[in-house]
């Protein structure tokens, strides 16, 4: 008995490393995915500073690539300010100012990994609530997943739960746009109809079928088209416009979504 | 231990070598337990380091059960490589082990550290050629980070005044 106690004793350690690699491991495999967003945004509040530091030292080096990008974006604004005042209608100008964008900073981001997440500095106190839509000046980011008070996380298209409606330019033909890993320049389209006249080149842009984006946000261009036969649906390769590992800026559409149409979706 | 969690989550995650290599370099603070500490504070020492660069991470669980491993085996592992037994209090280093033994200490450590991250991380384990590379690239890269490290510290060390 003696002995027994003494063995014990001289191996009390070796309780603790079980129950700390089982609490580590409950972590890992116990956690379901809502737990998991749930450690994400907790540990925002303490990374989420950590990372906007980070993120501040490192948008001086981007700068200069920064300043071209929004240089670009004006000289593109101007021209389709100049266009558009010719066509100036009141109905659509209406319907455009309900649709505000929030601007926000990432301040952390990944495109390695199998399931990406991107950071960004506005949360609920900012009007960013979950399932909003986020793109930057080259295009379609991904949605909101996860709205913290002040910081929120980003489902991006680099995410295999990511699915956003999307359509081929000049045809009403809509998709969805997933991504299968891998290759973070790239993403697919699947469940376009067999008809569609799509080729290599064409613009992929949003449908507007959901609330999280308005319509014609620009996704990316098509590499390659696919037929499925099995289920008579194009599986169509898509160039994305935006460069993920390159984020600083972003928008976020807080337009507010029609309850109605909330509400009919909603009962899918 | 900030410092080095801070280096870690800030700069060292973002490295990524041809998509497989990402230097685990934390773990120095694991590897530099001098053999005073009791084997309880080495774990939750171990356990708290992990969990820390989970939270940055957003992998709840992986860093801690890895590091957790590193900490429970390393004074076992400082045994494997120290000439004899010795009384006094060491910090494993050029100084106590001697540069070959040092090597070997802490390749070993990284061997297991980076073997138990990796495979946790790639769950299911479907590419073992991957995996394979992934540790073996890590596990040199994390080392020899270490070694330079250790070696550069005793160096300084010695310069000073007693």
């Amino acid at each position: 008995m003696r002995s027994l106690l003494d063995f014990l004793v001289r191996h009390a350690h070796v309780f603790l490393f079980i129950f700390l690699e089982t609490l580590s491991l409950i972590l890992l495999f116990g956690l379901n995915d809502n737990q998991r967003i749930a450690f994400l945004t907790s540990a925002n509040r303490l990374s989420g500073t950590f990372f906007e530091w980070r993120a501040d030292a490192e948008s001086y080096l981007g700068l200069k690539g920064e300043n071209e990008r929004l240089l670009k974006e004006n000289a593109l604004l101007r021209e389709r300010l100049l266009s558009l005042s010719d066509s100036l209608e009141l109905e659509r100008v209406k319907m455009l100012s309900d649709e505000v964008f929030v601007l926000a900073r990432v301040i952390d981001n990944s495109v390695r990994k199998d399931d990406n997440y991107i950071t960004i500095d506005k949360g609920r106190s900012d009007g960013v609530v979950q399932g909003m839509g986020v793109f930057d000046s080259r295009g379609v980011v991904g949605v909101v997943n996860m709205a913290g008070s002040h910081y929120s996380v980003v489902l991006p298209v680099l995410n295999s739960r990511s699915s956003i409606s999307c359509k081929v330019v000049g045809s009403q033909s809509i998709g969805f746009l997933e991504w299968r890993g891998g290759d973070p320049y790239s993403a697919i389209l699947v469940d376009v109809p067999y008809h569609t006249a799509v080729s290599a080149g064409d613009t992929i842009v949003t449908s507007g079928f959901s609330s999280a984006f308005p319509e014609n946000i620009p996704v990316g261009t098509v590499r390659s088209v696919e037929q499925h036969r099995m289920s008579y649906t194009l599986k169509v390769s898509v160039d994305l416009f935006v460069d993920m590992s390159d984020l600083r800026w972003v928008y976020v559409n807080s337009r507010k979504s029609d309850p109605e149409l909330e509400e009919l979706v909603g009962k899918h | 231990m900030t410092g080095l969690v801070l280096l870690q989550v800030l700069f060292l995650n973002r490295i990524s070598l041809f998509g497989y290599v990402t230097p685990l370099f934390y773990l120095w603070f694991i590897v530099r337990f001098d053999s005073s500490m009791s084997r309880y504070s080495m774990l939750l020492w171990g356990f708290v380091t992990g969990l820390l660069i989970d939270v940055f991470t957003a992998t709840p669980g992986l860093n801690a059960t890895s590091s957790t491993l590193a900490a429970m085996i390393q004074p076992s592992v400082v045994k494997l490589f120290l000439a004899k037994e010795r009384r006094e209090v060491i910090i494993p280093g050029r100084n106590t082990m001697g540069t070959g033994p040092l090597a070997g200490y802490l390749f070993l450590m990284a061997l297991v550290h980076h073997s138990a991250y990796f495979l946790l991380r790639s769950i299911p384990l479907e590419d073992w050629l991957v995996i394979t590379a992934k540790i073996v690239l890590s596990t040199l890269l994390t080392f020899i980070a270490m070694l330079a490290v250790a070696l550069s510290v005793e160096k300084s060390n010695q310069r000073r005044p007693a």
